[in-house]
């Protein structure tokens, strides 16, 4: 045999396909990083029926595709997932396992790195090759307050679980030409531990603040309840949705549905407008993924301020009713 | 009697992290320890077990020794029995060196539990790894983030939201659960039981020797990951600052930043009719 | 002499915080504001063992040792003062002196229910014309049978307007004056006893003080606690157990000031740099700190003469004393920090500055523990 082609692997994670296009991404970002170590990008796809998958895995760059296809693997199976990619990885060794940081990668993937022995680095926020060959992966500590680089030098494969939205999918392309490797099931499968009773897509919501393009989040400085309902006001001609901090939760000025900076609770806006918040670290840690900070606080020196694009330094309320105001005014023009 | 184990972390308190602006790094000395908040949720679910199916409940924790706090704070909050694992030669383990102390020390001094509960994630280093890891070094089932769980024959029942999907899973025992902190809301705990706890000097302090630990598999020494460095992302932002009129402010905004906010909003600008003014 | 809290009291500290910034932190704005004894919190004190902090298992207490009841009371007071105080008097003077002095069945009967918190406590010295001066105690019990019957009036009772099991000083020997005094544990259903409206205070608003009115209230002679003419004993010993709960109060409110008053003057730019950057403040903040200390050691010094089983009611009073002057001093500054903003009824500094003022004057004032002090210090041997 020849020597060897070191690959970068894409674990194939379908489920969600038209709201989390994780795996996408990451093919996206192989690609870049299979450039730099002369690998090649394969994806992985366990499951039922999945030849729509791996299609679109070609398309979106990945050049060979291993697939097991079962009716056994019909959903997904923690148990049984990992026994599989355990002896692909024996089979074939690759360099990188990237896995989407979604729930079922989050379970998946520890599990993998254990039977492999090999580390594992959780909820990467970027990735990236140094000099000597190794995968730097940047995750973050602390709800984001920190990030740190982490290697893994001594062995292999480098694995990563990587956030949802890090990286931008490459647009597809479906003249693309990939190999198909199809893996039997194997014989000797162990007993799935595990047995999924019900599972139901949970209904949509009209419009969950995680999702929401312009968030008006108010804190304590809002000064009242009263003003508060102001930020409702803003919401509604901005179409947008209202978050609130711990504090103002507390003091019922706000539904709990609100909170931003619950643990899990992140939201991702194009613009987020932060009224009259000081900016604790456990609402900061929510708000990490916003493009756009406008903040208003009277004290220039409040941690929400330093995080802001842009910072007012003025009555939060006030600002608010001149906000409302000009809209109307700009509607009406 | 059913036999849990909860494995809980000590983690710095975050309201106000103290940072070493030199280095830029966690003063993680001078921050006070807490127990981990998904640990505190799933010794809560545990105790709740506990209450309803004649439960005995150990907890387990790894870290230095300001780190039996958490565990004196347990047993005020209702465990049983606690056991410590600290030793120098642990220290700077990652996820896949703590799941393999954590697993030879329940093989060790609990090898009959039923199941094993861990919080889904730990504020500090946030890699929710450890639970299915250390499931994995056991050989046993996982089921990470459930949100509510029920006991049944030999198996136990668990609900949770996994990627949008509700889900109804039951699992064989023993097992191994990862909680969130969407349920089980922790109780306070009773001055009485904090009285308790310190009354009765019931820790067991496991060493890296008690345990029989391959060096190679133990500490930063064990650990196939390695830390590069470690940055704060949010203290690099230059940015604008607007003081004034507030009527004049929001109009220097829309002025100045018309290519960043109006695209957004423009498209969407829309007026409740039934709003005053 | 270890100077370094134990593992066992920073963990009393962080429990009895949690629980007062989430739960009562919300509201002791508001309840000071409307003037509102908050019930719901009160509940959910009940199981956490905070009506019984020093009282022994068998009486359902947590049976707490003195620092981490100080250390509670300082907690709970940091975010409430008023809510710190209805739970201080509750377990020192409202409980103290029934275990202290009660017979079996006295204790029997009545502490489980001060303990679980099913029954609030307070205990009735004051009058029209008796405060620092017990002897002017007017309120008389007269022996008639099997009972006693009580007349007279009570004034600035806290916990008056929600106590149901209230200790009263009342003078059963007119003869010796305050010599002639004894203390009764009163229930609230007895006819004859009302409770007259609550006061409208400076500070402590949510706490319901008030007057309690006794006519012709006819209590069993069970309910006399000790015996005869031990009312002045009695009394005083309470008072000592008071002390060191209304010392600790006092830290928890100069905490809560300073604390702020550190924020604040980081947050608050004069002349483009923060206020903190002034030697001005860094002096008062410097100060503020040094005195938090003391107050905090002394109160502590205290509860290890109690729990040694030695006297303390000099080192009460100088505990007092000091902390109840150093949180009226450190309050009063925290406002000066904060300027307009600290005369503002929107912040909360305000109101740890009413709310200190009051630990110079009740459970003796500075004036009685000045008092106490010189006339231990003249009689000790040098």
């Amino acid at each position: 045999m020849a020597e060897k082609t070191r690959s970068i692997w894409v674990f194939g994670d379908y489920r969600n396909y038209f709201q989390n296009r994780v795996t996408l991404q990451l093919l996206s970002r192989a690609t870049d990083l299979a450039q730099k170590i002369d690998a090649e990008v394969c994806a992985v796809v366990f499951g039922h029926e999945v030849d729509e998958w791996v299609g679109e895995y070609i398309a979106h760059g990945a050049k060979k595709v291993f697939v097991t296809d079962h009716p056994m693997l019909k959903s997904y199976s923690t148990d049984l997932y990992v026994a599989l990619m355990e002896r692909l990885a024996l089979t074939y060794d690759p360099e990188i396992i990237l896995v989407g940081a979604t729930s079922f990668g989050r379970e998946f993937a520890p599990r993998v790195s254990k039977r492999l022995k090999t580390g594992l680095t959780a909820d990467c926020v970027g990735l990236d090759m140094n000099e000597e060959g190794l995968l730097v992966q940047t995750a973050p500590a602390f709800g984001g307050n920190v990030l740190a680089r982490i290697v893994t030098p001594g062995r292999r494969p480098q694995m990563a679980t990587v956030r949802p939205g890090t990286f931008q999918e490459i647009p597809h392309n479906y003249e693309a030409a990939g190999e198909i490797v199809r893996v039997p099931l194997p014989a000797n499968l162990p007993r799935d531990r595990v047995r999924l009773i019900s599972s139901e897509r949970q209904p949509p919501r009209e419009q969950k603040i995680e999702d929401a393009a312009v968030v008006v989040c108010g804190g304590r400085g809002m000064g009242s309840r009263k003003k508060f309902r102001n930020l409702y006001d803003l919401a509604r001609i901005l179409g947008g949705e209202v978050g609130a901090t711990r504090p103002v939760v507390y003091s019922k000025w706000a539904e709990e549905e609100a909170l931003v900076g619950q643990a899990d609770k992140h939201i991702q806006p194009k613009v987020l407008l932060s009224f009259g918040i000081s900016g604790a670290i456990q609402h900061t840690a929510g708000i990490t993924n916003a493009d756009f900070i406008i903040a208003v606080n009277k004290n220039p020196n409040a941690a929400m301020m330093k995080m802001a694009d842009v910072a007012i330094v003025a009555d939060a309320n006030q600002v608010c009713t001149a906000f409302i105001r000009e809209l109307k005014r700009r509607i009406r023009s | 009697m059913l036999k849990m184990i909860v494995c809980m972390k000590q983690v710095p308190m975050v309201t106000e992290l103290p940072w070493d602006t030199g280095t830029g790094s966690l003063k993680r000395d001078l921050a006070e320890g807490m127990m981990n908040p998904a640990c505190k949720h799933a010794l809560e679910a545990a105790l709740r077990l506990k209450a309803e199916h004649d439960g005995h409940i150990t907890a387990i924790t790894m870290g230095p020794p300001m780190a039996e706090e958490v565990l004196r704070e347990a047993i005020a909050m209702g465990a049983d029995r606690c056991l410590m694992l600290s030793d120098r030669k642990m220290a700077g383990a990652d996820t896949l060196v703590t799941s393999y102390t954590l697993a030879r020390a329940i093989e060790i001094f609990c090898p009959d539990f039923d199941l094993i509960l861990c919080g889904c994630h730990t504020s500090d280093s946030e890699t929710a790894q450890v639970g299915p890891q250390l499931a994995e070094e056991l050989d046993i089932p996982v089921i990470a983030y459930a949100e509510h769980v029920q006991l049944g024959d030999g198996s136990i029942t668990i609900r949770r939201v996994s990627d949008n999907f509700l889900e109804t899973l039951e699992m064989d025992m023993p097992g191994l659960i990862t909680l969130t902190t969407h349920n089980y809301v922790p109780r306070y705990t009773p001055l009485a039981g904090l009285q308790d706890a310190f009354d009765e000097p019931n820790i067991l302090i496991v060493s890296a020797d008690d345990l029989g630990l391959d060096e190679a598999m133990t500490g930063i020494q064990g650990s196939p990951t390695r830390i590069l460095d470690v940055f704060s992302p949010t203290a690099e932002k230059k940015n604008i600052v607007l003081t004034g009129a507030p009527k004049k402010i929001v109009e220097e905004l829309f002025e100045r930043f018309d290519d960043r906010i109006g695209s957004v909003i423009r498209k969407d600008l829309k007026v409740d009719r039934q709003s005053h003014g | 002499m270890e100077f370094n809290p134990c593992m066992k009291h920073k963990l009393v500290r962080k429990t009895v915080r949690e629980f007062a910034e989430a739960e009562l932190g919300p509201i002791a704005h508001e309840i000071d504001r409307e003037a509102r004894f908050p019930w719901e919190i009160i509940e959910k004190m009940r199981p956490l063992n905070f009506f019984g902090l020093q009282v022994p298992r068998k009486y359902g207490g947590a049976d707490i040792d003195s620092i981490s009841y100080a250390i509670t009371i300082e907690e709970i007071s940091r975010v409430s003062g008023a809510v710190g105080l209805c739970i201080t008097v509750h377990n020192s003077v409202g409980i103290y002196p029934i275990l202290k002095y009660g017979t079996a069945e006295q204790k029997q009967r009545y502490i489980p229910k001060l303990s679980s918190g099913e029954c609030i406590g307070a205990f009735c010295l004051t009058e029209a014309n008796a405060g620092s001066d017990a002897g002017g105690v007017e309120t008389n019990a007269v022996r008639d049978g099997d009972s006693y019957i009580i007349n007279g009036t009570k004034i600035f009772v806290t916990n008056g307007g929600v106590c149901a099991l209230p200790l009263i000083f009342a003078i059963t020997d007119p003869e010796r004056g305050g010599g002639g005094a004894s203390v009764f544990i009163m229930e609230k259903d007895l006819p004859g006893f009302s409770v007259g409206e609550i006061e409208d205070l400076c500070g402590m608003r949510a706490n319901p003080v008030s007057s309690l009115f006794f006519e012709d209230c006819r209590v069993p002679k069970e309910n006399l606690l000790g015996k005869e003419g031990e009312g002045m004993k009695i009394g005083l010993s309470a008072l000592d157990t008071g002390r060191i709960g209304i010392g600790a109060q006092a830290v928890g409110i100069a905490q809560a000031a300073f604390e702020a008053s550190v924020k604040y003057s980081k947050e608050r730019q004069q002349f483009r740099k923060p206020i903190s950057s002034f030697q001005t403040i860094q002096n008062m903040l410097a100060d503020m700190a040094t005195e938090i200390d003391a107050s905090r050691l002394l109160v502590y010094r205290v509860c290890a003469l109690k729990d040694a089983g030695r006297k303390f009611s000099k080192e009460a009073a100088m505990a007092k004393l000091y902390c109840s002057g150093v949180a009226s001093r450190i309050t009063g500054q925290a406002v000066q920090i904060h300027g307009g903003y600290g005369y503002s009824r929107e912040y909360d500094v305000e109101r740890y500055f009413r709310d200190a003022k009051v630990t110079e004057i009740y459970e003796g004032t500075s004036e009685v523990q000045r008092m106490v002090i010189s006339r231990s210090v003249l009689t000790e041997p040098m």
